[in-house]
């Protein structure tokens, strides 16, 4: 993958959309958005094998909009490749968009100058997937957790030196163990510095990029439980990246499902969760297997997902999930056009010319998946 | 272990099919001058054909040591220290390295949770899993065995199996490495495969594409399938028995259901209940299990789970007495738990 930012490919900019769902976020009432994408677009070059080796634009992310409000946890789910990860590096400018704007607390984010990213960088933060990759093997956990006052020029040596051992506590770790490097601790103690590094500089926003989805599932309720509470502590703004639904479930007040660089459903969390209205969100959650009795019988019921995502060079040029979805496959309106993001019920978006349809066809409504019912 | 058909099925059975696995007492060290880590300690169970058994637990509790111990892939300074492994009818844990060989990937095999420990990114697919039918059927002929091999990647739903046969790994999708490798492993028909965390990187819609291949090698062949991994709404979706795996031991062992619907040991439903459930969002945190899984080399006296247990923490019994293995009877059938408290709790507990 080259650096190098070309055009959106064609087809991406012609779509009917107004960036809606941003608007809603002000007009009814819930909190001020804190974070804003409008009509985001990233497109790489890659050399392709399919086109023999020729450099073509990749479009990651494919012209998406969406706020996060303050106060809350927005979820970011769907499968691998579908550009979570990307959207959440435009979010903080860690990558600079192809097209679209990302706004923070209303501020057009390419607007300021270098002084002006950094003091905005020090309000967003980013706790990454791997605890074993992202801590410097050859720093002790409390110079880690220190960097970043440091780096911003924070307090005096004692006063950093307090604020480290507080924030270490904060997490669960002990003065005596701020003295130890990453290789002696386990992977949930090392995803505690992780969080500890991001949240010591009192940030406003903070991505999680798959936080728990590298520990053994005991680890993964300690830590998210200290983000809960770190959350309610500080009155943090989360943006929750996963590809686990169940864990979405839990963790999120409001959801978006991507596909292939497009938002397919946005909706609270018991909208998208009860009665999700795309056709993906609905394949996706029935294909999440439930740790209750009857497991087997339930997923002999449910349709089958047909075949795989399809690749960011071949995109479909109507829907994107139209080769695989089981209401829409075939159909000329979904093969030909793509849905635009529509509210098509209170704060309940969906891309998707059949919005609903698929909870009948497959089958797989989420009364058939829990069987003690949550909708 | 008194009592070691998982399902416990075959009591009610009046004539028992000859199981497909039998494991006895088996048990795996590794050793070093300072310490001996005891990663499988006396383990014992059987698997009927079509048998789909689960095997969790947190990592370090021997997992993945077992489904190695059985398949003679222990490394020093591990080693098999004891127990028997009789598989159609022999003790493979007795075979010298060279006749295992020819037992390994034909009457047993294994798929491994990233695909590419299994594939060579410099060989062609089609070369790869013609090797691994080779292996056990001597000189193949060019042109069958090409022919074989399409027919395997087929029975795989790799589209295209012919031409995509020349192929590198790297131009197949994760899920579609998956199932080469599954391919790879069932290319013999065997009749016991393990597999160990084999959908655990792959996305929830190609998981539900593995599971399903995997229910058809059971139904079609009738193979009896370990199932390892950490994951419990897998084993639910996928099997009739499971084995709860804690320090080196299986302390619950019974059909899938009891252990959704009356978890007995503490260590069973404490796993059970820190999976997030949104059902439960209003009762606060997650109930987290406290403490480390303990160090292998030194085990504390007693029921190991005692340290981070909430029924036997203080509990002399607990602290003083190992745990026999104990069959009780529940509302969702027989289950073997090794915990003081086992006549207690079954039934008591609800997840």
């Amino acid at each position: 993958m080259s650096a190098e930012d070309p055009k959106p490919s064609p087809g991406t900019s012609g779509t009917e959309m107004t960036s809606a769902p941003t608007a809603l976020a002000a007009s009814n009432g819930a909190a001020p958005p804190v974070l804003e994408a409008e009509r985001l677009v990233k497109a790489f070059e890659i050399r392709s094998e399919e086109r023999f080796g020729r450099k073509v634009p990749v479009t990651v992310l494919d012209d998406i909009s969406l706020a996060v409000r303050k106060g809350e946890s927005f979820g970011l789910v769907g499968e691998s490749g579908c550009g979570k990860s990307t959207l959440a590096r435009c979010l903080l400018r860690l990558l600079e968009p192809t097209a679209g704007r990302v706004l923070f607390e209303g501020q057009d984010l390419a607007e300021l100058d270098r002084e002006e990213l950094r003091a905005m960088r020090r309000r967003m933060q980013f706790v990454f997937q791997d605890p074993f990759a992202s801590l410097d093997p050859r720093m002790t956990a409390g110079q880690i957790v220190e960097e970043p006052l440091l780096v911003h020029e924070i307090g005096n040596s004692a006063e950093r030196r307090a604020a480290t051992f507080e924030m270490l506590a904060d997490v669960g770790l002990t003065e005596e163990q701020a003295g130890r490097r990453p290789h002696a601790f386990s992977g949930g103690q090392r995803q505690r510095i992780g969080i500890a590094r991001a949240f010591v500089l009192r940030p406003d926003v903070v991505i999680l990029d798959e936080p728990i989805s590298a520990l053994d599932v005991s680890v993964q309720a300690q830590v998210l439980n200290l983000l809960r509470r770190l959350q309610t502590q500080l009155g943090l703004t989360y943006v929750f990246i996963s590809h686990d639904l169940a864990v979405a479930e839990y963790f999120c007040d409001r959801v978006a499902v991507l596909y292939l660089g497009q938002v397919m459903e946005l909706a609270d969390r018991e909208a998208l969760f009860g009665k999700p209205l795309h056709p993906y969100s609905v394949s996706l959650l029935s294909a999440v297997p439930v740790p209750q009795a009857g497991g087997r019988s339930r997923r002999a019921k449910r349709a089958q997902p047909i075949g795989e995502v399809s690749s960011v060079v071949d995109r479909p040029k109507g829907c994107p999930f139209e080769p695989r979805c089981p209401v829409g496959r075939g159909r000329d309106v979904c093969k030909g056009e793509r849905p635009p993001l529509v509210e098509h019920e209170p704060r309940h978006w969906a891309a998707c010319h059949f919005p609903g349809e698929a909870r009948t066809v497959a089958g797989a409504d989420r009364a058939v998946q829990r069987p003690n019912g949550m909708s | 272990m008194s009592e070691p058909t998982v399902s416990g099925e075959s009591a009610a059975n009046g004539s028992v099919p000859a199981p497909a696995l039998s494991v006895r007492n088996l048990s795996t060290v590794f050793e070093s001058p300072q310490r001996t880590v005891h990663a499988v300690r006396d383990v014992s169970f059987d698997m009927r054909p079509t048998e789909r058994l689960g095997v969790v637990g947190e990592s370090g509790s021997g997992k993945s040591a077992l489904a190695l111990s059985i398949l003679g892939l222990i490394e020093p300074p591990g080693r098999v220290v004891g127990g028997e492994i009789m598989l159609g009818g022999r003790d493979i844990s007795k075979l010298s390295d060279r006749s295992l060989g020819a037992v390994r990937g034909k009457d047993i095999a294994l798929v491994l949770q990233d695909p590419m420990s299994a594939l060579d990114p410099v060989k062609t697919i089609g070369y790869q899993v013609i090797e691994a039918i080779a292996a056990h059927e001597g000189e193949l002929r060019r042109s069958a065995a090409r022919k074989r091999a399409a027919e395997l990647l087929g029975e795989v739903d790799i589209p295209q199996a012919e031409r995509r046969l020349d192929d590198y790994p790297h131009q197949y999708s994760g899920g579609m490495r998956q199932r080469v490798a599954i391919a790879m492993a069932i290319a013999h028909n065997p009749s016991v495969l393990i597999a160990d965390e084999p959908t655990t990187a792959l996305d929830v819609t190609t998981q539900s594409q593995v599971l399903a291949l995997l229910d058809r090698l059971v139904e079609q062949h009738g193979t009896a399938v370990i199932l390892i991994t950490h994951n419990l709404g897998i084993v639910s979706d996928f099997c009739d028995a499971v084995a709860v795996m804690y320090a080196g031991r299986f302390v619950e062992t019974s059909g899938v259901d009891h252990i959704f619907l009356s978890p007995t040991h503490p260590y069973s439903e404490a796993l059970l209940k820190c999976v997030p459930n949104p059902e439960r969002l209003a009762e606060g945190p997650l109930p987290a299990i406290t403490g480390f899984p303990p160090d292998l080399a030194q085990l504390p006296t007693g029921c190991s789970f005692q340290p981070r247990c909430p029924v036997g923490k203080d509990i002399p019994e607990c602290q003083g007495q190992t745990p026999q293995p104990h069959t009780v009877e529940g509302p969702s059938g027989a289950a073997s738990v090794e915990c003081h408290f086992a006549d207690q709790r079954i039934g008591q507990v609800k997840v």
